[in-house]
């Protein structure tokens, strides 16, 4: 199998680097030791020249992020770390917290300073009990070892890291929702603006970041922006973590280059598609992406290149999809997901998912009727964009672009009452 | 909420080709409505932070990203141009009610709300002719009882969240919850809470709705058969405008009339469902005369000559007559001026709270601060920067008035509750003193104490004053916060604290309950708290104020209007006072005449009212009171009769008919009016409004009031007399000249 470009999860493979001991024996909390040195708006700067954006989903660049904080506020400023992986697709920020828990603590810290917070949170989703257990267990090294807390490493800088955890809503992925949550209120998004860096937890100015961007800053301070820059494209710079699931003979985590082709990830890395067969669709950035037929297995993995073939690289979250595949039972499932999580605060989201489910069921069932698919169009076309936060938009994403790719399933659906392949094609009629 | 002021800058916009000017800070949906263009919504409601939910006011705005937008959300900028009217804002809109009514029962005609539910309406006005939902719709038990007088129809919930955050936002007290989530989601209540709240009918006229209905109205009319009348809740001193809903004979619900300066748009549950006295069975309906003992029913003239013959047997000494905190100021007025002209006596009284001697502020009545009016305004309250309730309780008795405190804390207020018992409000004060009954006084004096010994007077009363101030201080030097904080188990640097504030603010309001008054021990407390307020310019101060929180409706209406044994209406001194309330009670009359009021409640012994030679009772009920009387005359509600009522900050504001009288019985003043005649004083009043006019030209308080000058949501005539003038303390500085001043005890 080819190698693995390891930068985020560098060292992963050494036994116990989820300890502080190994850890430190590796290098570990050296580029915290340089960025405590240097100013905070050096430690932005190199960020800024790493090109790194963020790894959550959206691809905004990091360091520029961080700039927008609010200045000269009444309240204090908060750094929050965004660990609800929820997305069905996606693993890699459990990964790096149950491997490489120190990794995303030294990344905490290091961005704590470079954005003048002296309170971080980091919130993990309720569901990964294991990645908390680590976290948690480095943070309190971290505090005993004086890299977390009062006068990190004798510097006079204080940083507290603070461990939420989640109790399980893919809402709270929302950075708004999160912060309700983290509040101990109900996870709605919030009303924007005002955003986060002018007003976020507590009402505080706020930077928040994925588990895996703040992960990659360590790597970018102990090796230089440039050179983490000298990685990818050259718009999309660096690493990315692919979450490679479904169809594939081995699905895992792969780290790459940004820009890797996607059939180099699926062949070289995934071993190839469950029992030689033909790839149907790809889902390249988690479920809220729209699909992608196999006509573009061969686009690099990049931000632009995933959003030119049609869809978005998103949190990475490779969803491969066999020729055996029904596409109807594929989408009704994942929008039975998004019904599901509709945290019910908007109209078109809270009701249009129930909806959607309704008719996806029917159609898979063999209840289905030929106005059923323009329907479901229509009721996309009535939530996207109308919803209050991207949950909405997000749940119609599959449906919107599985009607393009693959209508004749869903035709075959209406005519025959059955699926066109896979276990569902064998069944009888359904009566209706 | 958008009101223009002067520091507001306006901006310019264009909705659907209007142009339209609003204050910066409108929020799109608000501009389109002043503009008269109608945007369809849901879970925006004027007085809460807008929410976003429910996606239905959808407009699209020229130059803005990803259209369409919320108009609820989305901030007026000048040059803006807004439509209303587009094929994408009319699909979202579309799309938008079929989502609402794909689990929303079409049960419209057994709804309450068919016929005002907005959902109805906008469906009507910019909804799909027809739904492609052709599913099986959700079904719940119903109706779930929320609380003791509301109950929930969840199917037809469409989740704006106005009640539920209405409850937690505007109220701030437990009970309903958003459960669930996605399209599970739905109201409920709290299970570690109750929905006990006393503001809890708000959410039913808030929902838009037939979710939340009212147990008393569920099934009692269709709206349309309704006619609405705009009145004035009786229920108590804060005034909330209302609109009476009656269908036929019958008040079938009080609404919000909205009135900014009052009630916030706001109704407590005690007032909107108080109607039901007069809706009562048992309510009088012919008058009763005592024949061998026992009370017979009889016709008006035989009842109303017995009233007159009765009392022309008794000298005036011998007479007297206790008035009521609850009819219109034209009743109150005419009640003392029957005994006054009529009777030719003094002994006239309302039960009320212990102030200083109304008429030692007869010289100035017309120029000074009143201990017994709060100086400053509700809406004023807003704006305040510390809130003391020094043995008030807002919550159970001008209920209206707790939500005005909370939105002053949400606007950065502090609040001190300093009290005997326990209040609702102490869970959100930022700081509670528990002290033993009766030491309100005590405390104020304590406060005020600080205030000299720390030299923390301020403003023109004080600078005027100031040689006094030493010899003040020196009467107070008891009232040491060390010496106090002992005797009621309290931090002396509390007190201190609390002093200081006072002193510092920009608005301090401190308020007592008017009943407080009445505790052994607080005989002193207005005087007290009006020192304290003067001495730390906290009188007249924009969002400031001191006084009495009243309890009834027309509580302050009846001390303006002279029922009260020392002073003439408007505070004008008598030579020769009459006897008081308790003297009145005590023996000290053989003849007694009430108006509404039952002082049999507070009498330890009821039954010394059979002693008496002559009583006469009028009033809606054979009250504890009536029982003893001789002759019974059945009275209107303020339902059935107009007049007006005076609210706790002297806001002066009508009463309408809503009704027609229950058939049988007459209006107070017309009473009057009849015992007048028969008493000879030719009394030729055709309508309350003819009392209005004489109230207008002889009370100086009242000077030119007219009911046209109430109009629909009263007027505020100021202590200085005359309508919103300005006070005296700010306007040169004199102190008036014989106030409840350190001086005046």
């Amino acid at each position: 199998m080819a190698e693995q470009m390891r930068v985020v999860t560098k060292d992963i493979e050494i036994p116990g680097i989820d300890t502080l001991a190994v850890y430190q024996a590796h290098g570990g909390y050296a580029a915290l030791r340089k960025a405590l040195a240097m100013e905070p708006v050096a430690v932005m700067e190199e960020v800024k020249i790493s090109g790194l954006r963020g790894r959550g989903g959206a691809g905004f660049p990091t360091g520029m992020k961080w700039s927008f904080l609010a200045k000269g506020s009444s309240k204090p400023t908060y750094l929050a770390c965004n660990a609800d992986e929820s997305e069905p697709g996606t693993f890699k920020d459990r990964m790096i917290m149950e491997r490489l828990p120190h990794r995303l603590v030294e990344g905490v810290l290091i961005s704590a300073y470079a954005t003048g917070t002296k309170t971080a949170f980091i919130y993990i989703r309720g569901e990964l009990k294991q990645a908390a257990r680590q976290v948690g267990r480095a943070i309190q090294e971290a505090y005993d070892a004086g890299l977390a807390g009062k006068n990190i490493m004798g510097t006079g800088i204080d940083i507290d890291i603070i461990l939420h955890r989640g109790a399980g809503a893919y809402i709270c992925g929302e950075e708004t929702a999160l912060m309700e949550s983290l509040e101990g209120k109900r996870g709605y998004p919030r009303l924007k603006p005002p955003f986060p860096a002018a007003a976020g937890i507590y009402g505080g100015p706020t930077v928040i970041n994925n588990c895996e961007t703040l992960s990659t800053v360590p790597l970018i301070l102990a090796n230089g922006g440039a050179w983490y820059a000298g990685i990818g494209t050259e718009k999309s710079k660096g690493t990315r973590i692919f979450c490679v699931s479904g169809h594939v003979n081995k699905p895992g985590n792969y780290e790459l280059p940004m820009g890797t082709p996607l059939r180099t990830i699926i062949d070289d890395y995934a071993g190839g598609v469950l029992g030689g067969k033909r790839v149907k669709a790809i889902i390249p950035g988690g479920s809220s992406t729209p699909m992608l037929d196999a006509s573009k297995l061969d686009i690099p993995m990049d931000y632009e290149s995933v959003a030119a073939a049609g869809s978005m690289l998103g949190a990475a979250g490779v969803i491969v999809l066999d020729e055996d595949t029904c596409i109807v039972g594929a989408v009704l499932r994942m929008t039975e997901f998004y019904r599901d999580e509709s945290c019910g605060k908007c109209t078109p989201c809270r009701e249009g998912t129930y909806w959607l489910v309704e008719l996806l069921e029917r159609l898979e069932h063999g209840g289905g009727r030929g106005s059923d698919i323009a329907l479901l169009r229509d009721i996309c076309d009535n939530i996207s964009g109308k919803s209050f936060c991207p949950l909405g938009d997000a749940a119609t994403s599959s449906i919107i672009s599985s009607i393009k790719l693959f209508a004749d399933e869903y035709l075959y659906h209406v005519t025959q009452g059955r699926c066109l392949v896979g276990e569902g094609a064998r069944q009888a009629i359904a009566a209706h | 909420m958008s009101q223009p002021t002067n520091d507001v800058p306006m901006v310019n916009l264009t909705i659907d080709g209007r142009q339209v000017t609003v204050p910066k800070g409108t929020v799109v949906w608000k501009a389109a409505q002043l503009a008269g263009i109608e945007i369809p919504i849901y879970c925006y409601h004027p007085k809460m932070p807008p929410l976003g939910a429910c996606r239905m006011c959808f407009v699209e705005i020229e130059k803005m990203p990803k259209p369409p937008q919320t108009s609820c959300t989305t901030e007026v900028t000048e040059g803006m141009v807004v439509h209303t009217d587009t094929e994408l804002v009319k699909k979202a809109r579309q799309g938008t009610l079929e989502f609402l009514l794909i689990n929303h029962p079409l049960d419209c005609p057994i709804c309450d709300k068919g016929g005002e539910c907005e959902l109805q309406d906008f469906t009507l006005r910019y909804g799909p002719g027809a739904s492609r939902f052709d599913l099986k719709k959700r079904h719940f038990q119903k109706p779930i009882p929320v609380s003791e007088n509301v109950l929930l129809d969840r199917e037809r919930c469409i989740a704006c969240q106005r009640c539920v955050r209405f409850t937690q936002d505007i109220a701030r007290e437990p009970g309903l919850i958003m459960e669930e989530r996605g399209f599970r989601t739905m109201v409920g209540v709290d299970p570690n809470a109750p929905f006990d709240s006393i503001f809890s009918g708000n959410t039913v006229e808030m929902c838009p709705v037939g979710a939340l209905t009212a147990k008393s109205y569920r099934f009692m009319t269709r709206p349309w058969e309704l006619r609405r009348t705009p009145s004035v809740c009786p229920g108590c001193a804060v005034g909330c405008n209302v609109r009476v809903d009656v269908r036929v004979d019958r008040v079938l619900r009080l609404m919000s009339r909205t009135n900014d300066a009052i009630d916030d748009g706001w109704l407590c549950d005690r007032g909107r469902w108080g109607y039901a006295a007069v809706n009562d069975p048992d309510r009088l309906r012919v008058p009763l005369v005592r024949k061998n003992g026992e009370l017979r029913e009889v016709t008006w003239d035989e009842a109303l000559d017995a009233v007159a013959q009765r009392l022309r047997t008794l000298s005036p000494a011998q007479i007297g007559g206790i008035g009521s905190t609850h009819t219109t100021n034209e009743e109150a007025y005419l009640f003392q001026k029957i005994l006054r002209d009529g009777l030719k006596t003094n002994n006239i009284d309302h039960f009320h709270g212990v102030f200083p001697a109304a008429s030692m502020n007869a010289s100035s009545g017309a120029t000074g601060a009143m201990p017994w009016v709060f100086t400053g305004t509700i809406a004023g309250l807003d704006h305040a920067q510390e809130i003391i309730l020094l043995g008030a309780d807002p919550y159970q008795q001008q209920p209206v008035l707790d939500l005005r405190i909370k939105k002053a804390l949400r606007n950065g207020a502090r609040l001190t509750v300093i009290s005997a018992e326990p209040s609702r409000i102490d869970r959100i004060a930022h700081r509670v003193m528990r002290i033993k009954s009766g030491g309100e006084a005590a405390i104020a004096r304590t406060l005020t104490q600080v205030v000299v010994a720390e030299h923390l007077w301020r403003g023109t009363f004080a600078e005027v004053n100031e040689t006094q101030l030493a010899r003040y201080g020196e009467r107070l030097k008891d009232y040491t916060p060390e010496r106090i904080a002992i005797a009621f188990g309290l931090e002396a640097e509390d007190l201190r604290t609390v002093a200081r504030t006072i002193a510092g603010a920009h608005g301090a309001v401190i308020v007592y309950d008017e009943m407080t008054t009445r505790t052994t021990g607080n005989e002193t407390l207005a005087a007290d708290v009006l020192d304290l307020g003067l001495l730390t310019d906290n009188v007249t101060q924009p969002n400031a104020g001191v006084g009495p929180l009243f309890s009834d409706a027309n509580s302050l209406g009846a001390r303006d209007m002279g029922v009260l044994p020392d002073v003439a209406p408007g505070y004008r001194a008598l030579a020769k006072p009459g006897l008081d309330y308790a003297a009145m009670l005590g023996g000290g009359v053989r003849g007694l005449w009430v108006m509404g009021a039952d002082p049999a409640r507070h009498m330890s012994d009821p039954a010394a009212l059979a002693k008496l030679e002559t009583l006469v009772v009028q009033d809606m009920r054979l009250t504890a009171t009536a029982q003893y009387a001789h002759v019974v005359l059945p009275a209107l509600s303020y339902a059935e009769k107009t007049g007006s009522f005076t609210n706790l900050e002297r806001c002066v504001q009508a009463v309408r008919r809503a009704m027609p009288p229950l058939p049988g019985a007459r209006a107070d003043w017309e009473i009057l009016r009849a015992v007048g005649n028969r008493l000879g004083l030719n009394w030729t009043y055709r309508s309350p409004s003819d009392i209005t006019k004489e109230i207008a030209t002889s009370v100086p308080l009242y000077a030119d009031l007219t009911r046209e000058a109430l109009g629909s949501q009263g007027q505020r005539w100021n202590f200085a007399g005359g309508r919103e003038a300005d006070g005296v303390l700010s306007d040169g500085g004199q102190l008036p000249a014989n106030g409840s001043l350190p001086l005046s005890h």
